[in-house]
């Protein structure tokens, strides 16, 4: 998922009591609970930097304290204006957190927030360097489908394609190196100006569409496969 | 405000339970046969009036065409969908069912959410008599694989039998609440739940936080249309095959014998729970006796393919939450089919690890619904249960194609918002398909909803309009639209693909509150005639008492009478005349009480009446 959250009203003044508030989660004056405040992105919400490498176990730690106070379940007798909110507030956070969990989605959200990747945006065509072995690929998957359909011996051809399969797994493993190292350049470039910033973004993108393309290939090679 | 239960809306049995006030404890309450069951059967007579549960049960062998069962299975579907359970089932479907299936029960036509709604009612009214406090809350169980329309039917169900449905909670994860509560469990839980129709696999986190116990679902998985039924029509099908080869008799699997059948199969199944061996003997129509001894091994193997249906969707609730069967450290049986020794052995094997069986399988739903009502009611602070949906939330794009925007497994509530904009000028409506489910294809998806958005006109792409997809804690979704440009906020009425209009829920609402009144006033009738009968036979017995004879003449011409009296109105519809009689008779024979007493006890017991002497 690699949406951005639908922007709040800004609630720089609480909407039950009227009065300034700093949020983010309740009033300081009254104690209700917020509507997110505009600018909040999933890191914020989590009170962490834009970076991509996240310990699993201090996300999730912070996810249940927030559970604990945004929950529905917690607002059952408060008033409709409230469990709306916190139905709101807690599906957010769920979003969030499913999102962060996920390394993959975690790039795609940052590079969402960031305006460097659009919602959707996955290039289908074959990276450069890929487009000999994606021909042969699909060279093989059609026999197979011919072979198939006459009631031939597919021992070979099956052979052949768990050999492809496995190539692009490798490739797949390699893609995702790829994308940690990166990840962990973003991490290192956090107080760098903005040049050197989209240039590792620019990066982080391509990897992203490489990945999914190659991701495509061995779902779909595991598909037919699985149909022999 | 009235009171809170918990209530297991099930396909076999229905249940209802509330959590002590003092200790926070959940206990089923029972219904007036003593049992906490109450059979989730329906019963119409010719004059409308309606019986419900254990005397519904009965009915089914004698009047099969006004009772039904089971109409779990027909909440939140099609006509479509159900032709399958139609071949084993004596449903009758009326014929203008369509995309919300109406069932003809004798003279009437009922919704299944309807249908629920009555067994709910009765369910109130166990609590109601228990607590002598009227109910108007409730959190109901759901199976964990139900999609939105078997959700939303359910809570139109809650809706018409005049409850507020605080919320909706998964079966598996109710368990896990009981238990936790119980055994003080902690660590990754796996709750396997076979019910009467249903199968869920759950796999649990429980949390212990500074702040309290935190229930955090990882997976669910599972099947609504497998469970303890699919073991008895399985058995069913073979003995008639049998009957039919041995004997020559063929009978309907629809009529009255096949439920009779029916009967004594799951009395054999029960047994062979416990033995080893089990002996079926069957009346037949020709006279005979149809007998076979039955073996738990050739049950087994008869069975063999339900239980093993039930692994592939423990594989995968596994492989979603990332672990190993051995990676969990306990495991928790639910649901009365897993007293069947197969499926405890076939589950003790998978996860190498003892299942928990401490709790009756078939109150642990209905406790873990008390407790959660609880924790909703009382404000329980220090337990919070995070639940997901079942089902991947997807919208169709071109070409048939379904692109997910909410995975499965997804902590609930959860949302997605999707950006929408116009293809032509000045178009005015984007037409939109939700669908739940995991194929690719939206044809293999279940249909949740289609709307159009209405957006004002413009030059093609232009309109900017943000669609929120959100799915709330009871697993339904709601969906809300903004326009970016104008920052207007729309509100979209979704026509659900399966389910009833609110104008109708309103209408079965109103209709409910008269079957309200005939329902207590079918039951005041029950109870006035059973404790007709019992001061009746207590008379007769009296009056063949050597002591009798002290009766004046006209003391015995006053029993007389208001025996007659009774005896002539007790067939009657009217309850309030069989009380009346009831009373006179009491008062007719209140000397004649005395005079079976010996005189050292009479004087304690005076004014007391015949049918306690």
């Amino acid at each position: 998922m690699s949406t951005v959250p639908t922007s709040a009203e800004a609630p720089l003044v609480c909407w039950n009591c009227h009065e300034r508030t700093l949020g983010p989660h309740f009033c300081s004056s009254c104690g209700k609970l917020l509507q997110l405040p505009q600018g909040v992105d999933y890191f914020a919400l989590f009170e962490m930097p834009r970076q991509l490498w996240i310990d699993r176990s201090s996300l999730e730690q912070k996810f249940l304290q927030l559970s604990w106070k945004l929950h529905p379940d917690k607002f059952v007798n408060a008033s409709e204006q409230e469990r709306e909110l916190s139905l709101r507030r807690s599906s957010e956070l769920n979003d969030a957190y499913r999102t962060l969990s996920e390394p993959v989605a975690r790039v795609e959200y940052l590079l969402a927030i960031e305006g460097e990747r659009k919602e959707g945006e996955k290039k289908q065509q074959a990276p450069p360097e890929l487009l000999e072995e994606v021909f042969e690929l699909n060279e093989s998957l059609d026999e197979l489908r011919e072979a198939k359909a006459s009631g031939e011996d597919l021992a070979e051809l099956k052979a052949r394609l768990e050999a492809a399969e496995k190539s692009f797994q490798e490739k797949l493993a390699e893609v995702d190196g790829e994308l940690q190292a990166a990840a962990r350049e973003w991490d290192a470039a956090l107080e760098a100006d903005r040049a050197t910033r989209k240039k590792i973004m620019a990066r982080l993108n391509e990897l992203l569409n490489r990945r999914s393309y190659i991701r495509n290939l061995v779902t779909n090679v595991a598909k037919e496969l699985a149909e022999v | 405000m009235g009171r809170i239960v918990g209530i297991d809306l099930g396909t076999t049995n229905s249940l209802v339970a509330y959590a002590d006030a003092q200790d926070g404890q959940p206990k089923c309450i029972p219904g007036p046969y003593g049992s906490t069951l109450c059979p989730s059967v329906v019963s119409i007579d010719a004059d409308g009036s309606i019986v419900v549960g254990e005397p519904a049960k009965r009915r089914l062998l004698t009047q099969p065409e006004r009772t039904i069962y089971s109409v779990k299975r027909l909440m939140g579907r099609g006509a479509a969908d159900v032709q399958n359970e139609l071949k084993l089932f004596p449903f009758r479907i009326d014929p203008t069912s369509k995309n919300v299936i109406r069932v003809r029960l004798g003279e009437k036509v009922f919704t299944p959410p309807a249908i629920s709604a009555l067994i709910l009612r009765e369910l109130r009214n166990w609590a109601e008599a228990f607590f002598g406090d009227a109910v108007d809350r409730a959190v109901i169980t759901v199976p964990a694989y139900f999609d939105d329309a078997q959700r939303q039917a359910t809570k139109d169900a809650g809706k018409i039998a005049g409850l507020e449905v605080l919320r909706l909670v998964n079966e598996p994860t109710a368990a896990a609440l009981a238990y936790g509560l119980h055994e003080k469990q902690r660590g990754r839980v796996a709750v396997y739940d076979l019910g009467g129709g249903t199968f869920d696999i759950s796999v649990l986190k429980l949390i212990s936080t500074s702040e309290g116990e935190i229930y955090q679902v990882l997976s669910t998985n599972g099947d609504t249309h497998l469970g303890g039924d699919d073991i008895d029509n399985l058995l069913q099908a073979f003995v008639h095959e049998q009957i039919l080869q041995h004997d020559q008799i063929d009978f309907s699997p629809q009529g009255e014998l096949a439920q009779e059948l029916r009967r004594v199969l799951i009395n054999v199944k029960h047994q062979l729970s416990e033995a080893k061996t089990a002996m079926l003997r069957f009346a037949l129509p020709n006279g005979k006796v149809f007998t076979r001894e039955f073996t738990r091994g050739a049950l087994e193997a008869l069975i063999r393919p339900v239980v093993e249906r039930t692994m592939g969707p423990v594989k995968k609730a596994l492989a979603d939450a990332q672990l190993r069967p051995s990676d969990m450290d306990e495991v928790v049986l639910v649901g009365g089919a897993t007293r069947t020794p197969l499926i405890r052995r076939t589950v003790q094997e998978y996860f190498d690890r003892k299942p928990h069986t401490e709790l009756n399988p078939d109150e642990v739903v209905a406790l873990g619904a008390a407790v959660q009502a609880n924790i909703l009611d009382r404000g329980v602070k220090n337990m919070l249960l995070l639940d997901v949906t079942p089902l991947s939330l997807g919208i169709e794009t071109y070409g048939g194609a379904v692109g997910k925007i909410i995975p499965r497994n997804s902590t609930i509530p959860a949302s997605a918002q999707e950006l929408y904009t116009t293809g032509v000028d000045n178009q005015t409506g984007i037409d939109i398909h939700v669908l739940q489910g995991e194929r690719e294809l939206a044809k293999d998806c279940r249909s949740l909803a289609r709307f159009t958005l209405k957006v004002p006109p413009a030059p093609a792409g232009l309109p900017r309009v943000e669609v929120k997809f959100l799915i709330d804690a009871n697993g339904i979704l709601q969906v809300g639209a903004k326009d970016l440009r104008t920052g207007e906020q729309h509100s979209i009425e979704v026509q659900p693909s399966y389910g009833i209009s609110d104008a109708e829920i309103e209408r079965m609402l109103e209709e409910s509150i008269e079957y309200a009144e005939q329902d207590f006033a079918e039951r005041q009738l029950i109870e006035a005639r059973t404790e007709a009968e019992s001061i009746l036979t207590a008379t007769a017995k009296a009056l063949a008492n050597p002591q009798s004879a002290s009766l004046s003449v006209e003391e015995r011409a006053s029993i007389d009478a208001s025996v007659a009296a009774l005896k002539g109105c007790a067939a009657g519809s009217d309850y309030k005349l069989v009380r009346k009689r009831i009373d006179d008779l009491n008062h007719a024979t209140e000397h004649l009480a005395e005079l079976l007493m010996s005189s050292a006890v009479s004087t304690a017991l005076e004014g007391r009446k015949l049918a306690e002497v």
